[in-house]
């Protein structure tokens, strides 16, 4: 060192210097306040970014549901009824329409007779 | 573990806190900010040394530890300096001539305030060579730098010094 003869140091600077420096482990390094919220500040924003795609997605998914079956239900709708009214009459069978079903089926005419007598009376 | 960690620790602070102590008060130029520099390099030391693998020797890799965090403070202190529309070079300056710890000849104090004139890189190279007299194969160990660039360097650096002493001398 003897080139370092120009720059002197306060008297035991060295030994104080060891001591501080061999003090460095012992130092309790305290985390700062962002320090100790931020993992749970991610962990937050995570699971509301989660959350909030989900939704985005579950409610996207249900709209095109709903849309779908608002879709298929007027499809039905218009293909049952083209003028948009039910005439319930054609569906319904007539006392003649039943006798040929029964006739049909092999029922004896006698007994389809005596049951239709039966019901009039 | 933890018990000889510091054990570890404290034989690195023994064998170089007062070497690395001459490194970086020629790199900074002033007593107090040498100081502060000095426990930053230390806790860099403490809070890697669980990492340390021993590819490279304890003395290549606090120095290379050192060396790093005291190239960075001076990139900081330029940028500072630019802040008060200064160069970090003349604030440099500054504190030498200011130095209450400065007790050599006048000569001395120009050789210090020519190399303060030096880019951080060529700083380092001289410091390593002129003051702490480091063989070029340990400053390359440190430094990454292959032997040739540093001979080069150095003889840059000196040329500079030179010339930075000349000047000083013509202004007087």
């Amino acid at each position: 060192m003897t080139r370092n003869n120009d720059i002197s140091t306060p008297q035991g600077y060295f030994q104080d210097l060891e001591k501080r420096l061999q003090a460095i482990p012992s130092r309790e390094v305290k985390p700062t306040v962002i320090q100790r919220v931020s993992p749970w500040l991610a962990y937050a924003a995570s699971l509301a970014l989660l959350v909030a795609v989900g939704n985005f997605v579950f409610s996207r998914a249900t709209a095109q549901e709903q849309e779908a079956d608002w879709d298929y239900i007027s499809y039905l709708t218009r293909s049952l009824d083209p003028d948009g009214q039910v005439e319930l009459d054609e569906y319904t069978l007539s006392e003649e329409d039943i006798r040929c079903f029964l006739i049909a089926d092999n029922i004896p005419v006698e007994l389809i007779e005596h049951l239709s007598h039966e019901e009039d009376d | 573990m933890q018990a000889s960690l510091e054990q570890v620790f404290n034989a690195i602070v023994r064998e170089y806190s007062e070497r690395l102590w001459w490194h970086v008060r020629r790199m900074v130029g002033s007593h107090e900010d040498t100081d502060d520099l000095l426990q930053e390099i230390f806790l860099k030391i403490w809070t890697a040394l669980p990492s340390f693998r021993g590819e490279a020797q304890y003395y290549t890799w606090v120095w290379r530890i050192a060396t790093n965090e005291t190239l960075n403070w001076l990139r900081r202190e330029r940028v500072r300096a630019a802040l008060r529309f200064s160069s970090a070079e003349e604030q440099a300056v500054q504190r030498i001539e200011g130095d209450p710890y400065f007790n050599g000849t006048a000569a001395q104090r120009e050789l210090a305030k020519a190399v303060a004139r030096l880019p951080e890189k060529q700083r380092q190279v001289f410091v390593m060579r002129w003051w702490d007299e480091l063989p070029y194969e340990e400053i390359s160990a440190i430094t990454g730098t292959s032997v040739g660039a540093l001979k080069a360097s150095y003889h840059l650096a000196q040329e500079k010094v030179k010339l930075n002493l000349s000047d000083a001398e013509v202004s007087k």
